[in-house]
């Protein structure tokens, strides 16, 4: 795992350019603490922070080729790296290194871009054409991986982290109140949202090239579900499944430094857990978050798995003043608005990883998505029957959703009729499965003054993907979250942003293509759709405690941002006073105001989840604005910044 | 009734004019949630000592302040004439 940067075209001086390229991979140094590496030209320069985890010794970066045309700066796994290399060696391509890195660089030399589908992996690399005078950027299917590009003038900027932007002499973060609108919306950014002006994301699953004749995004995996031939029963798919994902983890758990788990408490983790020890041929370490609040908390059944499994385990315990004092580094890390606490938690449980000297860990993120584990999806499957059921039966699976929300039960059952009543009918076109979750959203995008329809990007992407016309309900619901939600949060801000701020390679078992394909076969294929991942907790019946298999779905939450934010006057200051909102002239400061004195004034049973998730926006609104466009952001990354050794410098200035 | 007016203003963080009237669907526009709608039954049942039917609730008839308004004050004078 490791973190890329470089900069093409540039009018910088090339005497600046060492200086300039190890400015910006220092901003992103946290994701490869393990050496810095850059090639620099004329008026262009790249390099890699690496984090080393295959051939610790020989995989240094930027890798060229030995005519020295191309330089590649890589950061990701590509699992199936060996079974590629196997593949080029047998058309005649002879290795250097047995890293993955040089699989990458020999696997684009000899197939071009028809090499990125056969990638396996969570990635994101730079890779320059020196003779062409062409930068190629590509990203993994999943968006794993981030990679953020930029023009600053005539040049063109990328890196993993926007922030390594900040070095760029010049440049200027701006942030966008259409994207702001549009990110509050719908909680999440869309795949090439950023939150700043002039700033873009490579959305998963495409490439770009940048050369003389301008920049060009291409698409090499689309989001699909495919039919595939049905199991012959139940007892087939649940094989099917164990099969899939012990092959996915046996790939997972290739490294030449230890895999740890991260344990939830739930299914999903523990299922990654169970695989890793049996074919890792030991317990492995895992770790947890616990909270104080019983309603948040879920180290009981951590300590369950753990016991079962007989890991190493290791659980932090996290207060709201914990959360509180993590708070503005989570943002920084983050880099885009937050709507729930729940990654600072993460970026925290990173950081004792890290102290325990693991480098990886496995996860069970993917799961809810694959195998329809969110009540997201019972409830369009509810609302898709709407008019088709008894009342008997939807009141009863009404009551079943949300258990985590005390306003969903019995005793509010006609009323939650009549919200659901209101939405049973498709409105915005495409949207059905998300169209009550996205109003709640409109409540949010109220902080930003006038910017718009922050509807607009969700809709134009819908109408870009046709493939959504031929989906169910239930499966338009999937493709949504695969799109916004998992990417935009789940991945990056409480996955790949919380994990190497601190040098943690996170890796999902869920997420391996074959799995998530094998899944989109089997759903809805035996259930009825109302309880949960119900084939794949089956599959591991018997293997892991009954407590466990049959525990409803859980979701990871942390505290409420009012709980801590009120504890630090300096965060309320940010949200509250005139001379700050003043700074953030987008900002509706009127509703900014009323909903603080709200949040922090009325007891948590009053405030609605909507609330609590627009002041958490507004705070890391106001905290990004600071670091970020207010530059302190530079300050505190130089005041705590320990370089990484200069492992490797190619200096091609004045080369042919 | 501007009790109901009040408690919607403060409850929703809205404030009803000429750019948002009265007769706008709190729903439609993002402004009531699951939360907020159960919220707002249990004020207006127990503020004007009422009850609501199913279908009351399922029903269009406390989509927007208008609506809630109207629906309240024939509850409230029909009251008497209801079983307890």
């Amino acid at each position: 795992m490791c973190g890329i940067a470089g900069l093409i075209d540039t009018a910088l001086p090339s005497e600046a350019l060492p200086d300039t390229i190890l400015e910006m991979l220092g901003t992103i140094a946290h994701r490869g603490p393990d050496g810095l590496g850059y090639a620099v030209g004329d008026d262009w320069a790249m390099g890699t922070a690496r984090l080393a985890v295959i051939d610790l010794e020989s995989g240094t970066q930027p890798l060229g080729d030995p005519g020295g045309r191309f330089w590649l700066c890589y950061n990701g796994e590509i699992y199936n790296y060996r079974e590629l290399r196997a593949d080029l060696e047998a058309q005649g391509v002879v290795f250097r290194t047995h890293c993955d890195t040089e699989v990458v660089l020999a696997a684009w030399m000899t197939w071009g871009e028809q090499c990125l589908p056969r990638f396996n992996g969570g990635f994101a690399f730079a890779l320059f054409d020196r003779r062409e005078r062409r930068l190629v950027l590509a990203r993994d299917r999943f968006g794993k991986r981030p990679l953020f590009y930029a023009r600053h003038g005539n040049a063109f900027l990328f890196a993993s982290e926007m922030k390594a932007f900040l070095a760029v002499p010049g440049f200027a973060f701006e942030q966008d109140p259409a994207q702001l609108a549009s990110i509050l919306g719908q909680w999440t950014p869309l795949p090439d949202q950023t939150g700043f002006r002039a700033i873009q994301a490579l959305p998963m699953g495409e490439w770009l090239s940048f050369d003389r004749g301008g920049l060009e995004r291409h698409t090499y995996a689309r989001l699909a579900f495919p039919e595939g031939p049905a199991p012959a029963g139940e007892d087939e798919a649940k094989a099917l499944i164990r099969r899939h994902l012990e092959a996915s983890v046996a790939l997972r758990l290739r490294s030449d430094v230890e895999v740890g788990v991260y344990l939830s408490g739930g299914i999903d983790s523990a299922i990654v857990a169970l695989l890793a020890r049996d074919i890792g041929g030991r317990p492995p370490a895992t770790f947890s978050v616990a909270f104080d609040d019983a309603a948040l908390d879920e180290s009981a059944e951590q300590q369950v798995v753990a016991a079962h499994l007989g890991t190493r385990h290791d659980t932090l315990r996290v207060s709201h003043e914990d959360i509180a004092a993590a708070c503005p580094d989570a943002v920084y890390h983050a880099e885009v608005p937050a709507f729930r606490s729940a990654f600072i938690p993460m970026f925290l449980l990173s950081r004792r990883t890290q102290e325990c000297g693991i480098k990886v860990i496995l996860s069970g993120e993917g799961a809810d998505e694959a195998f329809l584990g969110y009540d997201l999806f019972k409830e369009t499957l509810l609302r898709s029957r709407w008019d088709d059921i008894d009342d008997d039966t939807r009141s009863r699976r009404l009551a079943r959703l949300y258990p985590h929300l005390g306003h969903y039960g019995p005793q509010d059952i006609a009323a939650l009729t009549g919200l659901y009543q209101q939405f049973s009918q498709e409105r915005m076109p495409g949207l059905f499965s998300h169209e009550l979750k996205f109003q709640n959203g409109r409540f949010s995008a109220r902080l930003i003054k006038g910017a718009g329809d922050p509807f607009a990007a969700i809709s134009a992407l819908v109408a870009g993907h046709g493939e959504m016309a031929a989906m169910s309900p239930v499966q338009r619901a999937q493709w949504l979250e695969y799109k916004t939600l998992l990417p935009g949060y789940l991945l990056s801000t409480q996955g790949d942003r919380a994990a190497l701020a601190h040098g943690i390679e996170n890796r999902c078992p869920f997420l391996d293509p074959a799995v998530v394909d094998l899944a989109s076969t089997l759903n809805l294929r035996f259930d009825d759709g109302f309880e949960e991942k119900r084939l794949l907790r089956q599959a591991f019946a018997g293997r892991l405690p009954e407590s466990i298999v049959n525990k409803r779905k859980f979701p990871y939450r942390a505290p409420d941002a009012a709980a801590f934010a009120e504890t630090r006057p300096d965060y309320l200051e940010l949200v509250q006073s005139e001379s700050e909102l003043a700074k953030l002239p987008f900002l509706d400061a009127n509703f900014a105001r009323r909903l603080t004195a709200k949040v922090l004034s009325r007891p948590a049973a009053e405030i609605s989840t909507k609330e609590n998730q627009t002041f958490l926006f507004l705070l890391s609104i106001a905290l990004l604005h600071r670091q970020f466009v207010g530059r302190d952001g530079v300050a505190g990354h130089k005041a705590g910044r320990v370089h990484p050794p200069l492992v490797r410098m190619v200096d091609l200035r004045g080369a042919a | 009734m501007d009790k109901i007016r009040a408690f919607i203003e403060d409850q929703f963080l809205v404030e009803f004019d000429e750019s948002f009237p009265e007769g706008t669907n709190l729903f439609k526009e993002g402004v009531m949630d699951s939360f907020g709608y159960v919220q707002l039954c249990r004020f207006l049942e127990k503020e004007f000592a009422i009850a609501f039917t199913e279908a009351e609730m399922t029903g269009n008839v406390l989509v927007s302040l208008t609506q809630i308004r109207e629906t309240v004050a024939q509850k409230v004078a029909r009251r008497g004439e209801e079983p307890a």
